[in-house]
């Protein structure tokens, strides 16, 4: 009994060295360069310098905190609009509808797309003054509508997360709906026997079933919504004005600039955030998970 | 014992197996590299090449490929009928990996630190350049010096090409006025403007008319994020006028762009004009793409632009109106904006193909390359390049322009050529632009920005006036 709870050990070892020589290491090489003078200019020369690199990210003329702040609302709004929507569409997926497996593929398709591509058509989509959206509403006599979508303070964020919602929606529908084949049809049967409406429904059998699906869907929500890029650098890069920089995109430009210590201090700054808020979502859910069962 | 030793065995198989995948193919590549450097004296297509200085007879490159990092805009098409020849003489390809404009730095450097740069990539190229935007030059570029065809470029662009005594780029651009306001004259006379702005007042005043008359006075592509803060950086003679001696105290760190007078009335002039709407409705979502249509269809009335964009308008609309040129008079700015700098290519010293990239600098510096170079960009009038030989196209418009200014509106350089780690940050001061005109910082803020950001830049590269 012994011998064969260690023996799948032999097999995590090769990818556990792996993981700790090309990820882990970097990683905290990582934060260790963001405590020294480490640029372009250093030719194998890297001085300590302490919290210098920090002091300086939440000193300088350049805005970092809006930008930990950007990607902090970006993370938070991002999930909420691609969450919502994409359970209710699993659930209406679930049903018997006709063609579901059509529209299931149809929401789906999306996330299959690069970002680049993706931002670029949308870039064109978006434009005021010949793009797709606002001539559909020219032509449609919808003027009031139109919006300088890319380029108005405004409205430029909002673009942002309608097309990351485009994106991503179909992809957390689709583990909704995993989700939800798990759960026994015989419990909404029961519901309905005890006169349960839809909401009823909703809030005591399929969120409390979901959690598992919730916590996933939560956690990659959360770390992509973290180190959120290349939707921005394609859509906005960071503008109009510094007005959608997030960290990424400041820390892409000061790698870009030669301040590597800098950058990666932004990018420990990242991590950090990241790892608090994975480990508290992710006690929160389990906690959760276990008073359902 | 023995499910334990298999065990260790598929253990050893998997990771073997997996670090097979991370291995580099350097060895396969260099063996198939010194196979393509092989001698193939029998290859006729190089030996029909007449033009080529480089003995192609000698050297064979077949089925090599030479990549070629630019951004937008540096090459575009004119580069096109000289790169096929080149692809036909040493039997090579040639991949040409074309970078948004408003992406190019990044790329680049990336690339570059990491060691996966192109054969040849390109940077926007000044006196200061190749220390500031390569830095690390003698790491990343070929040493060039010696080379035949440096006698091709002018004296005056040299210093952009050449660190103390060595080589190590290639600028071939042209010499037209560039961007200098381009105007519809025909326009102009039609709403009652006789004669062309001088001064910011004047300005205004004809913005004020064209506006009125339903047209967008100033097309102003914001969205290409490289072009708006020309504006700012080309009338540097302005601001050398306004503080003499100014360029040398900003490049030996005595002054700073912060509380420059001059340079903040010039951007206050600027976020008026984008307030009245006279650089268009969205303007800073505007790209270049659609400028001559707009100029074609008489939708707006100037632009800042190259002197011979003139002649590419006529081409490109099939109007029948007439242009002219004025200097940007933003800050009451009479200077012209001189600037022997320009995009400029590099041999990645990290390179496979080394011999095949001085082949292709070599063969872009032929008569035969230059004429064509030429010919086939519309935009440009001209080529600077010591080759009596090249037929330069000259606009008649450009030369009467040339004519009217007084030479001691020559003598100083734009800002972001005259000015150390100024250029660095091009993009930089252009966002901050963009954020002052959407009042969210101010001028001040834009000018202690690029003051915050020069003093970043001379840091790392411990220029002794910041250090």
């Amino acid at each position: 009994m012994k011998k064969n709870k260690i023996y799948p050990i032999w097999f995590i070892i090769a990818p556990l060295i792996l993981y700790i020589v090309f990820f882990l290491t970097p990683s905290l090489l990582g934060v260790w360069y963001s405590f020294t003078d480490w640029n372009v200019r250093s030719k194998g020369i890297i001085n300590f310098i302490g919290i210098d690199n920090y002091i300086q990210i939440f000193t300088s003329n350049i805005d970092y905190s809006s930008g930990i702040l950007n990607t902090l609302k970006f993370t938070l709004i991002s999930n909420i609009v691609k969450l919502i929507p994409a359970l209710f569409l699993a659930i209406l997926l679930k049903e018997k509808l006709k063609g579901k497996n059509f529209y299931r593929t149809i929401f789906y398709l999306p996330s299959i797309l690069p970002f680049l591509v993706i931002g670029l058509i949308f870039k064109s989509i978006l434009n005021f003054n010949d793009g797709l959206l606002n001539a559909a509403f020219e032509f449609l006599h919808l003027d009031f509508m139109k919006q300088k979508w890319l380029s108005d303070l405004g409205v430029v964020w909002k673009s942002i997360y309608g097309v990351d919602a485009w994106r991503g929606i179909g992809y957390v529908m689709t583990i909704f709906l995993a989700g939800l084949n798990a759960i026994p049809s015989s419990y909404y049967e029961a519901a309905s026997i005890d006169g349960a409406n839809f909401f009823h429904k909703l809030r005591y059998i399929t969120l409390p079933m979901l959690t598992g699906a919730i916590t996933i869907n939560l956690v990659f929500g959360l770390t992509y919504g973290l180190k959120v890029f290349d939707i921005v650098y394609v859509l906005t890069n960071g503008g109009p004005g510094h007005a959608t920089e997030v960290l990424t995109t400041y820390s892409y430009q000061l790698y870009a600039n030669g301040a590597y210590g800098m950058a990666t201090a932004l990018n420990t700054i990242l991590f950090l955030i990241t790892t608090v808020l994975g480990v508290m979502i992710v006690t929160y859910m389990s906690k959760q998970e276990v008073r359902n069962d | 014992m023995r499910k334990k030793a298999f065990a260790s065995v598929l253990s050893v198989a998997l990771s073997i197996m997996l670090l097979a995948g991370c291995g580099n193919n350097a060895g396969s590549g260099s063996n198939s590299g010194s196979s393509n450097s092989g001698s193939s004296s029998g290859d006729s297509t190089a030996a029909t090449a007449t033009s080529a200085p480089t003995d192609a007879a000698e050297q064979s490159f077949e089925g090599e490929e030479l990549s070629i990092l630019v951004s937008a805009g540096w090459m575009d098409n004119r580069y096109d009928a000289t790169i096929a020849r080149f692809e036909e003489t040493y039997g090579v390809t040639v991949d040409l990996q074309t970078i948004p404009a408003d992406q190019y730095s990044d790329v680049l450097q990336t690339r570059l630190a990491g060691g996966t740069c192109s054969d040849i990539f390109w940077i926007q190229s000044n006196p200061f350049a190749i220390e500031s935007v390569i830095v690390d030059y003698e790491n990343y570029c070929i040493d060039f010096t010696g080379a035949d065809w440096m006698s091709v470029i002018p004296e005056a662009r040299l210093s952009s090409c050449m660190v103390g005594d060595t080589l190590y780029g290639l600028q071939l651009w042209h010499n037209s006025p560039e961007y200098i306001m381009v105007y519809n004259k025909t326009l102009f006379t039609e709403l009652g403007i006789t004669e062309v702005p001088t001064t910011y007042a004047e300005l205004l005043a004809d913005c004020g008319t064209i506006a009125a008359a339903g047209i967008t006075p100033w097309f102003l592509p914001g969205a290409d994020g490289w072009q708006h803060q020309l504006s700012f950086f080309q009338i540097g003679g302005v601001y050398e006028e306004a503080t003499p001696g100014l360029y040398d105290s900003l490049n030996d760190n005595t002054a700073t762009f912060a509380g420059n007078a001059k340079m903040l009335e010039v951007l206050n002039e600027f976020k008026e004009l984008s307030d009245l709407g006279y650089f268009g409705e969205d303007w800073i979502g505007t790209s270049s793409t659609n400028m001559a249509n707009e100029f074609g269809d008489r939708n707006v009335a100037m632009a800042m632009a190259n002197s011979s964009y003139i002649q590419q308008l006529k081409e490109d609309t099939g109007t029948t109106d007439e242009f002219g040129l004025f200097l940007l008079p933003l800050g009451d700015n009479q200077n012209f904006p001189t600037n022997p700098a320009g995009p400029t290519m590099f041999g990645y010293k990290g390179t496979e193909h080394e011999d095949l990239v001085k082949a292709f600098f070599s063969f872009v510096c032929t008569t035969e390359s230059l004429q064509e170079i030429l010919d086939n960009s519309p935009s440009y009038t001209n080529i600077h390049v010591n080759d009596p030989d090249v037929v330069q196209h000259w606009l008649p418009e450009e030369e009467a322009f040339m004519a009217s200014i007084d030479e001691s509106k020559m003598l100083t350089p734009v800002l972001q050529t005259g000015t150390k780690f100024t250029n660095d940050y091009w993009m930089d001061f252009g966002a901050d632009m963009i954020a002052f005109c959407q009042g969210t910082i101010t001028a001040e803020d834009v000018l202690s920005n690029m003051d915050a950001n020069r003093a970043i830049s001379a840091a790392i590269q411990g220029d002794p006036a910041w250090n």
